[in-house]
């Protein structure tokens, strides 16, 4: 059984950004020497997301586009508010974020493919992104395999 | 729009100067009790160029008497100003030292710094006792601004009392020559520290002010609602600086809340750049 674990930094340059880790995750696997097993990616952050689609362009911009419209930043005026809009004393300073971790959820934080021969078995149109909602920031991407 | 000037940044989240001083950790989380990662300036300045802010005033606070602890030295400031020309640095000295108008001499002359930052709840002091006048007549003498940290203060151990804007009438009043600017809007005391800027020109207000809600929303309220949007447009324009507070409040949510008030766009360029320019401008 072989185990290999790393973190991955990923810089956002903007406030939404999908960053397309696939490169970074396949090139991991080949280094581990698993021939067979599975690897699991997992962002170490409560407002971003882990996500596998098409890498296009154009999705790009239509899935932040769409996680924002169901879980805003700002909640149209006058309809409802967070909770999470409040004093948080273990940080010092509050959190008005609560759209961007709804997202978080919403998108999840977490995916995982199985590998075989060596390599990440992925359909061909499907890419892993890390999906920033408050950028730009510095972030941490969990990487893991498992296999033999 | 661009050439925006942050008046007031707390830098406790560079990585880079964490590692080359493992002692600011402690400063952050423990004294001016922060708890957010520490990054790279990288985003720093991506997160400025996000919303046209080109510089930061960089802030820090001397609290070795009340708190055994600097949250950066006048020196650590140096030291991050030099890795940019987008900073731009202040001093902090402790009140209670018998050498802090000396101290602030060498900050202000050798070590180049632009301005004095002054935290009356952290540092303990009350703005208008006399023992502190001797570091205010130095800063007069040298033409450069102090920022006192005015209205409520989250750091642990502060008093309320000692941000209220009426502390620091004496001060604006015995020193007319000396730019003062009370930070956070004063909030709670909004509508004092208004009535300090509109009766001394020599007082000016900064933007930094979130105590609940979201900051486009606590703008709304603290500056349409607790004083009218008017007052500061028309009475206050010239004394009024735009500052985020950060890390307490992301540089870019506090610079689309002011803009989002509905200031016009001549106020808005004198909030985010005049002013401050102006304020700087005397620091030489």
């Amino acid at each position: 059984m072989i185990i290999r674990f790393e973190r991955l930094e990923v810089i956002s340059k903007k406030e939404f950004e999908m960053i397309d880790i696939t490169p970074k995750v396949d090139e991991f696997v080949a280094r581990s020497g698993v021939r067979e097993g599975m690897v699991t990616i997992t962002t170490a952050h409560t407002t971003s997301s882990l996500l596998v689609t098409e890498g296009v362009e154009c999705l790009e911009r239509d899935v932040p586009a769409h996680l924002e419209r169901l879980a805003p930043k700002m909640p149209p005026q006058g309809t409802y508010g967070w909770y999470h809009n409040r004093y948080l004393d273990f940080d010092g300073r509050l959190g008005f974020n609560a759209g961007d971790h709804l997202k978080s959820i919403l998108g999840g934080i977490q995916c995982f493919f199985p590998i075989d021969n060596g390599k990440v078995e992925r359909g061909t149109r499907q890419c892993i992104y890390f999906v920033e909602y408050d950028g730009p920031l510095a972030r941490t991407v969990m990487i893991q395999v498992i296999g033999q | 729009m661009r050439g925006g000037i942050d008046f007031h940044v707390h830098p406790l989240l560079v990585r880079e100067m964490i590692i080359r001083h493992p002692e600011l950790e402690q400063a952050c989380r423990e004294t001016y009790h922060c708890g957010n990662a520490f990054q790279p300036l990288e985003t720093m300045f991506l997160e400025m160029d996000s919303v046209g802010i080109d510089r930061a005033v960089l802030l820090p606070i001397d609290a070795s008497s009340t708190r055994g602890a600097t949250i950066y030295t006048n020196e650590q400031i140096v030291e991050l100003c030099r890795m940019s020309d987008r900073f731009i640095g202040f001093a902090s000295v402790d009140p209670r030292q018998p050498s802090a108008p000396d101290q602030l001499t060498r900050a202000i002359i050798e070590l180049g710094l632009r301005g004095l930052k002054l935290d009356p709840g952290i540092q303990e002091f009350d703005a208008d006792d006399r023992r502190l006048y001797p570091v205010y007549e130095r800063a007069a003498q040298l033409e450069i601004p102090i920022l006192f940290h005015a209205g409520m203060s989250w750091a642990p151990g502060s008093r309320l009392q000692r941000g209220h804007p009426l502390r620091f009438e004496s001060v604006a009043a015995d020193f007319p020559q000396l730019r003062i600017v009370l930070a956070h809007l004063c909030w709670p005391w909004v509508t004092d520290g208004v009535a300090l800027a509109l009766k001394y020109p020599n007082v000016y207000l900064d933007t930094s002010a979130l105590y609940f809600d979201n900051p486009a929303d606590f703008l709304r309220y603290a500056m349409t609602q607790q004083v009218p949007l008017t007052v500061f447009e028309r009475s206050l324009r010239h004394q009024i600086v735009f500052g985020s507070n950060n890390p307490r409040i992301e540089i870019k949510c506090m610079a689309r809340a002011v803009r989002s008030l509905g200031f016009s766009d001549g106020c808005l360029e004198l909030i985010f750049r005049v002013n401050a320019e102006t304020l700087l401008g005397r620091a030489g």
